[in-house]
């Protein structure tokens, strides 16, 4: 089994117009989903990620510390995958309901095995 | 780290694997957004609606990777407790709730979510969006968006307005509201305002039920909504007279029983004489007679409970031809001494011709139109063109329902209309 880390992008706060039932309703489907996988064994973890946060980088000598959202797309969360190869994981992926709601893109990104680490 | 994961993974399991009940999302935001506005005041009411939205948010986070936990209710009410007090205790917020604030953050720290406590304060904000100062459009459009949670789009939706409209509505509701200093507590002139509040009920589950829009789904949610808030209406301390809340509730739910069986699969309408009456939901029969009853004991006559008794008496009668229709015409006899109106009349028309026979209530029909403005409804013609085609007078039937057709308004009614004068000019 190979691992694959999924990061789900959108626009800032996709959910945020949705009405209470459609809320309900994404947490059916969508958390229907992974824990489907999560029993199949093939969901390791999922996660949200909070709306903040700082990107540092390194520059003429110093550590900036800037606002973490400076494009408009942002990663709300996370699976970690495990799947037999690439195909396996992108047809897992093409099954999350999340797409129905027609916001939302996935990256799906093999994690690297390195000998001697993992 | 993976183990660890795997281990924390497994046991949020077991924990975190219930279901949510139908509706409970919706059912919660208007639950949590009337206690939240009892602290921070009617004048800032969109500011707890933003708190639960954030609230609901943060479920959807957690809950859809972890499951949903043992209490939904409890993480939500905590949650939006917390986030609350943040705002009463943030310094910028300090201006908009100076008065409030110190009071209402000790109780609020200490509070106790109990049934008692929601459905009281679900009380209060049914008055609140029924204030005398508010328009019935406006009222209804508060009702849902707060109390029931729905979002703009789903009250246009069901109303066949725009987002433009119903959003109108709300900020003319909320401004009157800013503007009389509506204060969020039950009225002292409770049975006056109930009286208002019933209204916009009624209101609310007729456009559910006789609705023009093709979604059925939120049709019928609009009936649903409306029992609920009755029923909240019967279980409190603070209204003593709840005739009419029984009687209402009577209504609503006979009524509500023929939903099934009045819609084709292709969504036109199955009149009452050729529902199937198996279709008829008996439990809500039941629990229509049921709270008729209740209503009865009063021995107080009003509008809710004559129709309420009207549609009683339809549901128990195993057919349409066996129907009692001399009760039903005196109750229509009753109802017109309290609300003479053109509409009560050509209601009327229908039990009376049973009763007394086509010609007398073709005589009825056409003393009502030239003493009042019915003429300008289809149904009033619709009705009349049935009667002729009963007599086999086929060309009046024929004038009458092409008259119907010109004034009908929406498909549906259209549809039924152009089946029926088919029946006679069949190409």
């Amino acid at each position: 089994m190979k691992e694959f880390m999924l990061f789900i992008r959108s626009e800032e706060k996709p959910k945020a117009n949705l009405s209470p039932e459609q809320l309900q309703q994404h947490i059916e489907k969508v958390g229907g989903f992974i824990k489907g996988l999560t029993e199949e064994g093939k969901m390791k973890s999922a996660q949200p990620l909070e709306m903040a946060g700082r990107i540092l980088s390194y520059k003429n000598g110093k550590i900036i510390d800037g606002p973490y959202n400076e494009t408009k797309e942002i990663i709300s969360g996370y699976y970690h995958l495990l799947a037999k190869d690439l195909d396996e994981a992108i047809e897992i992926t093409k099954g999350d309901p999340r797409f129905e709601e027609g916001i939302w893109r996935v990256e799906v990104r093999p994690i690297k095995k390195v000998e001697g680490i993992n | 780290m993976f183990v660890a994961g795997n281990l924390e993974m497994n046991k949020s399991k077991k924990k975190y694997s219930h279901e949510l009940t139908e509706h409970f999302f919706r059912n919660e935001y208007g639950k949590i957004v009337s206690v939240i506005t009892r602290y921070i005041g009617t004048e800032n009411v969109e500011t707890a609606e933003d708190i639960v939205q954030e609230t609901l948010l943060k479920a959807v986070e957690y809950w859809q990777n972890v499951g949903i936990p043992e209490n939904p209710e409890a993480w939500l009410y905590t949650t939006a407790k917390n986030l609350t007090l943040n705002i009463l205790k943030r310094k910028k917020y300090h201006k908009q709730y100076e008065s409030v604030i110190v009071k209402n953050v000790e109780e609020l720290e200490k509070i106790n979510f109990s049934e008692r406590l929601i459905m009281d304060e679900q009380l209060k904000m049914m008055f609140v969006c029924c204030h005398p100062s508010i328009s019935e459009n406006s009222q209804i459009a508060l009702i849902l968006k707060i109390l029931c949670g729905f979002s703009i789009s789903e009250i246009a939706n069901s109303f066949f307005s725009t987002n433009e409209t119903i959003n109108k509505r709300l900020v003319r509701g909320r401004k009157q509201l800013r503007k009389n200093k509506v204060s969020f507590e039950i009225p002292n002139n409770i049975n006056e305002n109930l009286k208002i509040v019933l209204k916009a009920i009624y209101l609310l589950f007729n456009e559910g039920y006789f609705s023009s829009k093709k979604n059925e789904l939120i049709r019928y949610d609009l009936c649903i909504e409306a029992i609920r808030l009755v029923k909240i209406l019967i279980n409190s301390n603070s209204i003593k007279n709840k005739a009419d809340c029984h009687a209402l509730l009577a209504l609503m739910y006979l009524n509500a029983s023929r939903f099934e069986a009045r819609m084709n699969a292709d969504n036109s309408i199955i009149e009452m004489e050729k529902q199937e009456r198996k279709k008829w939901n008996q439990e809500l029969i039941q629990s229509g007679i049921r709270h008729l009853n209740l209503a009865i004991r009063e021995e107080k006559n009003s509008i809710f409970l004559i129709l309420a008794t009207i549609s009683a008496n339809h549901c128990i009668s195993p057919s349409f031809k066996e129907t009692n229709w001399e009760e039903i015409l005196l109750l229509y006899d009753k109802l017109v001494e309290l609300e003479d109106s053109p509409i009560t009349r050509l209601n009327r028309s229908v039990p009376l011709a049973k009763v007394k026979g086509n010609k007398t209530a073709i005589a009825e029909l056409q003393k009502l139109q030239s003493n009042s403005d019915i003429g300008n409804y289809y149904l009033f013609h619709s009705t009349l063109g049935e009667l002729y085609k009963k007599e086999n007078e086929k060309n009046k039937a024929i004038k009458q329902f092409k008259k119907a057709i010109s004034l009908a308004e929406n498909k549906r009614d259209l549809d039924l209309l152009n089946k029926k004068l088919l029946e006679f000019v069949p190409n």
